[in-house]
């Protein structure tokens, strides 16, 4: 396939996986800072300045006053045009790598996106505030997840849906070790541990696994390191190895490119380490190590199959 | 509830030729069923169809980007629910037409980059051939696979108060437009099937297929599974969704200029296994695009070392390099000689009368007549560029005469042409508006005229320009089977 139509591919997935977490990330937090803590206490806005960092925003919140701090965080992480990193940013550049792709995505994906595109741009701040920011955030949930399902029940399973793989699990992938890098451990409260699931969308399969008991290498280990939790770092980070050795038609654990080979190294950490290894290093050092080796692995894909080569 | 029955029984035709009602005001035969079924239905219901019909092609981003608006707003463009119906036996004449004309315009373009029979027998003057902005001293003498230059075009018709129909325009370059005529009978078709009950129109929706079968057949010779690709200039075009459309309904690649690369006269698109090699390229950029070292130098659209692969023989262009020097606006009254000269054939499908400005007499009789004539830039399509003399202010009038007087050769007129009239969806009324007709044609082995033609309207009363770009809409276009 085009190598621009593969780098599309893999921005429009990784971007519509974005939307998706910041909106369960969003709601997660605006429901919790209602009645757990009262939103004058400091201990909020050290909630939504950590929410911020977590999904890689640089905005420096201790000048907003503390009543306003969810409200000054939710319009920034929704309707930002500064930042790449916006929901609605998000969706638009996912709607423009759609478009330049469109020969190449079936038309229920298309119109999916198109439609959620169209929906979003169509909301303010003032619709909002009628509705409440939950009735928002959850369409936008609903609309992102659904177009994974669409991708996978309508776009052949070729080279196309290898890419678009790659960047919902890279993505994905991110964005729970850098959760877990956000996490203080220094507070093993049961409220801080079901606030960490329930940004990983971990909650229910959690309790399902683990129902009496709530520890926290137990809960680092499910979101770290499960083998069948669709959002474990490990889950992803093997389904993107599987989908890059699809697309090199090559045997799994031999590399035959950088993104192969960095993704080699780094797959067998997460198959044989410990968690109580984990934790006697410090999860949040050890997640941070996890989010540079996947940094590198993004920039890896990118050089094997879309290099930037100066237009002759 | 008003009912549509009082609408259509309220329709008049506006004094030109109506398609819908004869001189009585009654439906023609072959709209009276639809009649029937129209004023069966509730009006409400109507509205309703139509605003469904509306965010459905909004969701399914069936839009045009216009240029004239900084932000590069898309719209849709508006779709009218009445269909125009075209009996079996108008259809034959049409299609006879309109192939016979491609036919001819196709055998010119070979022959002014060949022998130059037709200049050299004065039928077509010499001058405006090489002074045609199309022409491109590139192609003299290149042979193209099977002679054919023009792959696919539209030919723009109208119809008169006689009720005959007229040539207005030839386009032979990258026509648009075929995805409207896919997308208007599919909506159509689910917004109101009661509509199909009575009639069974041509089906419209193998259109991809022939295109690709055509493209196909325009392999260079030693290729025998072709790979295909439609160039596009990019998501910011006005006819993108077109373009997305017919490469993925075609099974076909569609690859910007940035995903071409040319090797040893080898046209290649780079893919996530390295370079695969492009025999057919239906491009839809224009020639000065093509080729930074051949064209515009500027161009990021084509690919720099094309125009050398194609004259190497080693990829196809469809359509061909130069077909423009054949539907330039002063080279257009020319066609029916062509006609005569190379078939010794009488034209089935007539020209509207035009005056060449680059001819001293009739120059003096345009300007004299600027308040009766349309004027046009032979440079310039979709609509700008015109002048229509009537309705235009005394100072657009001296402003075309100025230049006109400048530069005659870029300027042709026209008697006005009373468009023909079709019922309309305006508001809450039903009323007469100017229509004209763009059958395509595809030119692989023979000339084939596919079921598939588009109807445009122009929205505004009294207006008789269709362009999309002017706030023109679409019917579906229902070709009918004995």
């Amino acid at each position: 396939m085009l190598s621009r139509v593969a780098e599309s591919m893999y921005w429009l997935s990784r971007n519509i996986e974005r939307a998706e977490t910041l909106a369960r990330m969003l709601d997660v937090n605006l429901n919790r800072t209602m009645d757990r803590y009262s939103a004058s206490s400091g201990r909020a806005q050290k909630v939504w300045q950590s929410v911020l960092s977590i999904i890689g925003m640089t905005a420096d919140l201790s000048a907003v006053s503390a009543r306003e701090t969810a409200q000054t965080a939710f319009e920034y992480c929704t309707f930002s045009t500064e930042t790449r990193t916006s929901i609605l940013s998000c969706i638009r550049i996912a709607r423009q790598n759609a478009l330049g792709v469109r020969a190449e995505l079936s038309t229920e994906v298309w119109e999916a996106i198109n439609g959620l595109y169209l929906f979003v741009e169509a909301q303010s701040p003032r619709s909002i505030a009628r509705e409440g920011p939950s009735s928002f955030l959850r369409s936008v949930r609903n609309t992102t997840q659904a177009i994974g399902g669409v991708i996978d029940a309508t776009v052949t399973h070729d080279d196309a849906w290898n890419f678009l793989q790659i960047g919902r699990f890279l993505e994905r992938s991110t964005i729970t070790s850098r959760i877990v890098q956000g996490h203080d451990p220094s507070d093993p409260s049961a409220a801080e541990l079901q606030r960490l699931l329930e940004m990983c969308c971990a909650s229910e399969p959690f309790a399902k696994v683990r129902h009496l008991s709530m520890e926290p290498t137990e809960v680092l280990d499910f979101v770290l390191l499960n083998a069948q939790f669709p959002r474990s770092v490990r889950f992803c980070v093997e389904e993107i190895d599987a989908a890059l050795h699809r697309i090199s038609e090559t045997v799994r654990s031999t590399f035959s490119n950088e993104a192969e080979r960095v993704l080699g190294r780094l797959l067998p950490v997460l198959e044989f380490v410990q968690i109580e290894e984990i934790v006697a290093e410090g999860s949040a050092n050890f997640a941070l190590r996890l989010s540079e080796r996947l940094l590198a692995l993004g920039a890896a894909v990118e050089a094997s199959y879309f290099p930037r080569v100066p237009v002759a | 509830m008003e009912s549509m029955q009082l609408l259509l029984e309220r329709y008049g035709a506006a004094g030109y030729f109506d398609e819908y009602a004869d001189a009585d005001g009654k439906p023609r035969r072959h709209y009276a069923a639809l009649a029937r079924t129209l004023a069966a239905t509730d009006w409400a219901d109507f509205r309703h169809r139509v605003e469904l019909v509306n965010s459905v092609l909004l969701q399914r981003g069936v839009t045009f980007t216009v240029y004239a608006d900084a932000r590069g707003t898309e719209r849709i463009m508006p779709f009218d629910l009445i269909p125009r119906i075209i009996p079996s036996g108008e259809w034959e004449m049409i299609s006879a037409g309109v192939a016979q004309r491609v036919r001819a315009l196709n055998a010119f373009v070979h022959d002014v980059y060949h022998e130059q029979r037709i200049l050299r027998e004065h039928r077509v003057p010499y001058d405006l051939v090489y002074s045609s902005r199309f022409y491109c001293r590139e192609m003299v003498e290149l042979d193209v696979p099977r002679d054919v230059y023009i792959h696919v075009s539209g030919i723009d018709l109208i119809r008169g108060d006689d009720g005959k129909y007229y040539v207005l325009e030839d386009n032979l370059r990258t026509p648009s437009g075929i995805s409207y005529v896919l997308e208007n009978r599919d909506a159509l078709k689910r917004s109101f099937p009661q509509l199909f009950e009575s009639y069974q129109p041509r089906a419209v929706d193998d259109y991809p297929q022939r295109l690709r079968n055509a493209l196909r057949l325009a392999a260079p010779a030693h290729v025998e599974n072709p790979t295909i690709v439609l160039l596009t200039p990019g998501i910011y075009n006005s006819a993108y969704f077109e373009h997305a459309m017919l490469a993925r309904r075609m099974g076909a690649e569609l690859v910007e200029g940035q995903d071409l690369i040319v090797r040893d006269n080898v046209v290649y698109m780079k893919t996530t296994k390295g370079l695969a090699r492009v025999d057919v390229i239906y491009r839809r950029i224009d020639d000065e695009f093509i080729d930074p070292l051949y064209f515009r130098p500027d161009s990021t659209l084509g690919a720099a070392g094309l125009m050398n692969a194609y004259r190497a023989g080693n990829v196809n262009l469809a359509n061909a390099i130069g077909t423009g020097v054949a539907d330039d606006k002063a080279i257009y009254p020319y066609v029916p000689e062509m006609i005569d000269f190379y078939f010794s054939e009488q034209p089935i499908l007539a020209n509207v009368p035009t005056y060449l400005c680059n001819d001293e007499v009739q120059r003096r009789h345009v300007l004299a007549h600027l308040d009766e004539l349309v004027v046009k830039n032979t440079n310039q399509s979709g609509g700008y560029g015109m002048l229509m003399g009537p309705y235009a202010t005394p100072a657009e009038r001296a402003r075309f005469a100025e230049a006109i007087e400048s530069n005659p050769r870029e300027f042709i007129a026209q008697p006005v042409i009373p468009l023909s009239c079709h019922p309309t969806i305006v508001g809450d009324e039903i009323l007469p508006r100017h229509i004209d007709l763009r059958p395509y044609v595809l030119y692989s082995e023979e000339v084939e005229v596919p079921p598939a033609a588009l109807t445009r309207v122009a929205l505004q009363e009294g207006s008789l320009v269709v362009n999309s770009s002017q706030g023109g809409g679409t019917k579906d276009t229902w070709v009918m089977d004995n």
